[in-house]
């Protein structure tokens, strides 16, 4: 099972969530892979609200990885949150998952959020470095979050803002020995 | 939906019901199968409040990793109990049946470390029938006594937590939990009694044959006596019952390891039987305990879906990682720590405890003990009033400025003071969160104060006899100057959790350091600040009163707390300007992904100290021209781990009789010169590879240099 897969990276196929015939798909994919049983209805919260954010990867027919996110307003922002990412073992080191996730987070950029969020369980490393590698970062460690008493780390991505020049008051410039004097010629 | 409600009440066979409460409960069958016969296969309904909470809370009936509702072995108590599942007597056989109850004993304390750790009581303790019943086993003494003892362990231990938590009720909750502690304890006195008597009943040769299971069971008596009366001991208040708790704790530690040693005996009758499960088992003897089915209360852990718990086994074997009793050795040292502890009036004290005692990791059994000491009735230790404990730290007399006490300001410091005590006896997860969010609040309240103090010490300066009032803004303004020291004091502790807590990546150290640069210089600055007005008031008292003996251990504790502040400045900015320079060099990787830059990380790991204006300039920009220039060669680089070094051997000549300071000065001291090392052989050649690691201390990284 856990044996690499041979194949060429332009044999994947990524496609777009495309109607309920992929809803087996994405769920066989979950289940095996994934510490937390869903029910259908959280399949389909997903799914139905935001196809445009959930996207598929095949290979010679086959089902192989999948990403599944939402978006929506949280404390008067707008954020998008990564809630199931897989791609079966066989598949995986060969970046896979970052072409999935780019996706989502390309469209929710597109769609105007301003931060996109997920969960992680400490002790996942491959999630936490490919995340870091795109720029999330651990934003705070939540004890015990898992019913399995492992805890998580809430990552998070912030888009860059229009840059807005602040005003600095005489009060606020900076007194002199908080910069770090030039080096010498 | 209002018309399909019409439609539906008609046909409904069964009158809704009102429960009182505004709500109306009504049969759902009719709207099922209206709702059933227009929709196609697979089609759902979306309701507006249909929410991810909602999604993830239905469940399918009868998956079994779903429906807490499925019947798995017995429907109920009754029926597990009427097959025979939890009989009573165990065996008419009585050393079979001795050995059950050990199992038994065994596996619920193995249930209530679990507990303590964080699942559901439901599924570890309450998973006993002979728990759950306790009137069945009255005719079994000794099972009886020791299922009660649990129940009122929890009870008590509930109660202890609880209160831990609130803030209003405090008085009222406090005396409940005291009372359950206390019933709690004479349930243990009572099982004490049921062992010593069925020893004295048990003859000579019974006695012999069966001592190893005796002294197992004695044990265990011992045990949870004086585990009892040790928590029993702790809820006095005012920390009265410390040194007595501290008794009880060092029996209890005997008694757990005797209880290990009787089991050897115990568990090589099990090998010799050949069913050697001890690795994963809840009990000694690595037997099944009877009378347990973790499934018959599943229902109560609604509305989670019902998972399998893996209990904690009963004691370290091979590859086990943790203990049910590793939990309890460690969790009688954290109590015994708390118990030591000398409850000085002095809030630096308080605050090196708690970090210190936060470092191993302490649960939340203990982690509430300790909350429950330091703040009892709005004071510290129920005793000192914050007013009292911030006079002291600056040497400032309050006795005669009876109206500071009704300010309005100092009422509000209280109030900020307890709520930081409690958040530091919280798991350190939620301490940062927390520590996070308050750090907005305090800096609201420094402004005002601030605001008001100017105007009050404008006043003063008139030359003319101070007064009372003049007296009263002086301290004022000294508790002002405090307050800042304690902001900066706060917004450290948040930013060295970060690494506690592994949040911080190598590629973020730099923007790290920089922070804990400015925060540590200026928590430095005002802690030097105070030892200045410490010195003055003391030298102003010496001069009017010949015979007064100045604190000079305390002048001297807090100089040396200021320059192992100065010390960590230098090695934050020295591992700042360094990680710079290898980032600009390119010997390090820079934090750049595709969707953002390092400002955004910055914004992120840094927006609560940014509110709070700490520092009151923007940071980033600062943090970038300040870093920008860096380069191997540039002397300051050493200057500042040379500085660190140096105040280092001056701080362990201070620290000579605290250990645990010492350790950790001797720390910083390593991670100083073994930084000049690493950038003197990276100078010499840029090849090299670099990376930083926790080695010598777990805040400050040393640079390990590799050649590939």
């Amino acid at each position: 099972m856990g044996d690499k897969e041979e194949f060429d990276e332009g044999e994947i196929e990524y496609t777009s969530y495309a109607g309920e015939h992929h809803l087996p798909l994405i769920m066989s994919l979950v289940d095996q892979e994934l510490s937390e049983p869903y029910s259908i209805f959280t399949y389909r919260y997903f799914v139905y609200l935001w196809p445009q954010l959930c996207f598929l990867a095949f290979h010679k027919g086959k089902c192989i990885g999948t990403v599944v996110c939402k978006m929506g307003e949280h404390r008067q922002s707008y954020r998008g949150y990564i809630a199931m990412l897989v791609v079966i073992k066989p598949y995986r080191g060969r970046g896979l998952a970052t072409e999935l996730v780019t996706r989502s987070i390309k469209v929710m950029m597109e769609s105007g959020c301003e931060e996109v969020t997920l969960e992680a369980e400490v002790s996942n490393k491959g999630a936490l470095a490919l995340y870091g590698r795109l720029g999330f970062i651990k934003a705070k460690r939540l004890h015990h979050y898992y019913l399995n008493g492992m805890d998580a780390f809430r990552l998070k991505l912030l888009f860059p803002r229009p840059h807005v020049p602040q005003m600095v008051s005489e009060e606020q410039t900076k007194p002199e020995h908080e910069i770090f004097p030039r080096p010498r010629d | 939906m209002q018309s399909v409600r019409e439609e539906e009440s008609s046909s409904i066979d069964q009158e809704p019901r009102s429960c009182g409460d505004n709500s109306v409960w009504a049969h759902v069958s009719p709207l099922l199968s209206a709702a059933c016969s227009d929709l196609n296969e697979c089609e759902l309904i979306h309701g507006d409040n249909f929410n991810l909470f909602a999604a993830m809370s239905a469940l399918e009936i009868m998956d079994p990793k779903m429906d807490s509702g499925m019947v798995s072995t017995f429907y109920s108590i009754d029926e597990a109990i009427e097959s025979g599942f939890a009989p009573v007597p165990i065996s008419s056989d009585r050393t079979v049946d001795v050995q059950c109850i050990i199992d038994i004993m065994d596996h619920l304390l193995a249930c209530e470390a679990t507990w303590h750790m964080g699942h559901s009581l439901a599924q570890t303790v309450f998973s006993c029938i002979y728990v759950l019943r306790p009137e069945r086993t009255s005719s079994h003494a000794l099972l009886h006594s020791f299922c009660r003892v649990i129940r009122a362990t929890c009870r008590a231990l509930v109660s202890v937590v609880s209160d831990a938590r609130t803030n209003e009720l405090r008085a009222c909750k406090a005396t409940s939990s005291k009372r359950r502690v206390f019933e709690a304890r004479r349930k243990a006195n009572d099982f004490v009694f049921v062992v010593c008597r069925m020893m004295q009943n048990w003859n000579l040769y019974k006695l012999i044959r069966n001592w190893k299971r005796a002294f197992a069971k004695l044990c265990y008596a011992g045990y949870v006596f004086h585990f009892l009366h040790a928590l029993n001991c702790m809820r006095r208040p005012q920390g009265r019952g410390l040194e007595l708790a501290r008794k009880h704790i060092a029996y209890c530690i005997a008694e757990l390891e005797s209880v290990l040693s009787s089991v050897e005996f115990l568990s090589l009758e099990t090998v010799e039987n050949g069913k050697n499960e001890m690795e994963e088992s809840t009990t000694g003897s690595g037997r099944h305990p009877i009378g347990f089915d973790p499934n018959l209360n599943k229902r109560l852990s609604a509305p989670t879906p019902p998972r399998a718990i893996k209990l904690l086994s009963w004691k370290k074997v091979g590859t086990s990682k943790f203990s049910a009793i590793d939990y309890y050795v460690k969790l009688l040292h954290n109590l015994d720590q708390i118990c030591a502890f000398k409850l000085e009036p002095d809030l630096d004290a308080v605050l090196q405890f708690v970090v210190q005692f936060q470092k191993s990791r302490p649960d939340l059994v203990a982690r509430a003990h300790l909350q429950l000491l330091l703040v009892q009735d709005g004071k510290l230790y129920g005793r000192d009033t914050f007013l009292t404990i911030c006079a002291r730290s600056l040497a400032l007399d309050v006795t005669k400025n009876h109206g500071l006490h009704l300010n309005e300001y100092i009422l509000q410091l209280n109030q900020l003071m307890i709520n930081l005590l409690k958040i530091l006896c919280a798991n350190t997860p939620w301490q940062r969160r927390k520590l996070g969010k308050i750090l907005n609040d305090w800096s609201i309240f420094n402004v005002q104060m601030g605001i008001t103090v100017g105007h009050m010490m404008q006043q003063v300066t008139t030359p003319r006899t101070p007064k009372n009032g003049d007296k009263s803004a002086l301290i004022l303004n000294h508790i002002y100057g405090w307050l800042e020291e304690q902001i900066h004091w706060v917004a450290l502790r948040f930013l060295v959790l970060g690494f506690d807590l592994k949040l911080y990546s190598p590629s973020e150290y730099c923007m790290v350091y920089w922070y804990m640069y400015i925060i540590l210089w200026k928590l430095a600055e005002k802690a030097h600040f105070r030892v200045l007005i410490i010195v003055h008031t003391e030298e102003q008292k010496a001069k009017k009163k010949e015979d007064y003996s100045r604190d000079m251990a305390r002048e001297d504790r807090i100089s040396l707390w200021v320059l192992l502040l100065k010390c960590q400045t230098s090695l934050a900015q020295g591992l700042t300007v360094m990680i710079a320079a290898l980032r600009n060099e390119g010997m390090c990787l820079k934090s750049q992904g595709p969707f953002n830059t390092e400002n955004e990380k910055f914004v992120q790991h840094f927006g609560l100290l940014q509110k709070a204006s700490l520092p009151k300039y923007d940071a980033y920009e600062s943090f970038s021209e300040s870093t920008c220039h860096a380069r191997l060669d540039y002397l300051p680089v050493y200057e500042c781990f040379r500085d660190a070094q140096k105040m280092a051997k001056e701080i362990k000549v201070g620290y000579a009789n605290d250990p645990d300071k010492l350790a950790e000065v001797v720390g910083l001291e390593q991670v100083a010169e073994h930084n000049i090392i690493a950038v003197n052989l990276l100078c010499q050649d840029r090849c090299l590879k670099v990376s930083f690691e926790f080695i010598h201390h777990p805040h400050f990284a040393t640079a390990v240099v590799r050649r590939s």
